[in-house]
């Protein structure tokens, strides 16, 4: 019991002595991470706005018709400090992307992007827990 | 008399050990660079203060694969003690008839937490200043942030607080110097704003009071914050050490919130 008591002081404080964290909801709230999926389609817009960037593509369905896709990501301050600027994503429109996202756990054509490949094979991905 | 030799010797060896120390802090001291009035300058540009996604980049450009990292470190609460920190508790103390309350914020923050919608965070939420500039009679305070980039004028000349001001989310600033710490009282707070994120709801009496000064070549931000119709007493935050940074201030983005009508649950952030 003392040493439960000791870990949720520990947590806490680790939780709390930061004076300003990045507010919002976790992906999980919204998107199911465990569940992978891969889109292919035309990059369209590249919106870089607080507190998730989005980035909206065309693909194709199986039928031939289209879909718009919508996926949010990283803050745009946390794609700035890894060196990734709006630029780097936009000079894409207009071009073959390939997408890979965590689906919205309501089933919309939403996702979390985690990884998008260009069409000259270049890519950025996101690694969530890379020790593991 | 062996011993004696050995006590000797270990006793000079602490003496020069101690020389070494003080000769060290006063060096460190020295370091903290003054302006005209011999008041220590906190003045440049500081680390970006709020916590980012514990995310990696892999970066692949032409077949070869780059990992990029942010190292936020220094946000973690300080192993040793800091010099000149007040001491701090990890959370401050509600009324008990506030505490239903505080709970009920807390395990609906995602849904309820302003700040979650683009609001602005406040003194002293918002954090350490991320730019700094202190004139004779004035200090000056910007901010990145979610919400916007605020900035805080603080006069330092011993002037009171403004009779006419409105109430904010960054309430009205004084400051002044106690030795080498800056000292800036704040009032006047719009009673709506979380001071935490732990559903730390507070009024219009908030009092927040706020002490920077240099480590070397760091800031240190810490800050005291008291509300006597809810607090049973001030809570003191744990004090940032907060580095030098090169990177320069540049506009936030705009702030256009679209899950909180998609939340299924109230998971937060993974890092809290």
């Amino acid at each position: 019991m003392r040493y439960k008591i000791s870990f949720i002081l520990i947590f806490c404080t680790v939780l709390f002595a930061a004076g300003s964290l990045s507010a919002h909801h976790s992906p999980s709230a919204v998107f199911d991470m465990e569940k992978k999926f891969t889109v292919a389609g035309t990059l369209t817009q590249v919106d870089w706005i607080n507190p998730h960037i989005v980035v909206f593509m065309d693909a194709k369905k199986d039928d031939g018709s289209a879909e718009t896709w919508k996926f949010e990501s990283n803050p745009p301050s946390w794609f700035r400090r890894v060196g990734i600027a709006r630029n780097d994503l936009s000079k894409a429109i207009g071009q073959n992307v390939t997408v890979e996202g965590a689906r919205a756990k309501n089933g919309s054509l939403y996702g979390y992007l985690l990884k998008i490949t260009f069409v000259d094979g270049n890519s950025l991905e996101l690694l969530f827990n890379p020790g593991k | 008399m062996r011993h004696r030799i050995v006590f000797v010797a270990t006793a000079a060896l602490m003496l020069a050990g101690l020389a070494t120390a003080d000769e060290k802090a006063g060096v460190a001291a020295n370091k903290v660079p003054r302006t005209a009035d011999g008041h220590p300058d906190l003045s440049g540009t500081w680390a970006y203060a709020i916590d980012l996604p514990p995310v990696v980049l892999k970066e692949q450009v032409n077949g070869s694969v780059s990992i990029k990292t942010i190292d936020q470190s220094w946000r973690e609460p300080a192993k040793a003690p800091i010099p000149g920190a007040l001491p701090s508790t990890p959370a401050p103390s509600y009324k008990p008839e506030f505490q239903e309350k505080v709970k009920h914020l807390f395990d609906n923050e995602s849904k309820l937490d302003p700040v979650f919608y683009c609001g602005k965070p406040g003194v002293p939420r918002i954090g350490s200043p991320r730019r700094i500039i202190q004139l004779p009679g004035e200090i000056v305070f910007f901010y990145e942030d979610i919400s916007g980039d605020p900035y805080r004028i603080i006069p330092t000349d011993a002037r009171a607080h403004r009779a006419d001001a409105n109430p904010s989310y960054y309430g009205d600033s004084v400051g002044h110097w106690e030795g080498d710490k800056l000292v800036v009282d704040i009032t006047n707070f719009l009673k709506d704003g979380w001071f935490g994120e732990g559903g730390y709801f507070h009024t219009d009496a908030m009092h927040v009071i706020e002490r920077l000064w240099r480590d070397g070549e760091n800031l240190v931000w810490q800050a005291t914050v008291d509300d006597p119709k809810v607090l049973t007493a001030p809570w003191t935050m744990s004090p940032r050490v907060v580095k030098p940074s090169s990177d320069p201030l540049e506009e936030s983005p705009p702030c256009i919130e679209d899950d909180g009508h998609r939340l299924l649950n109230s998971d937060h952030h993974q890092q809290r």
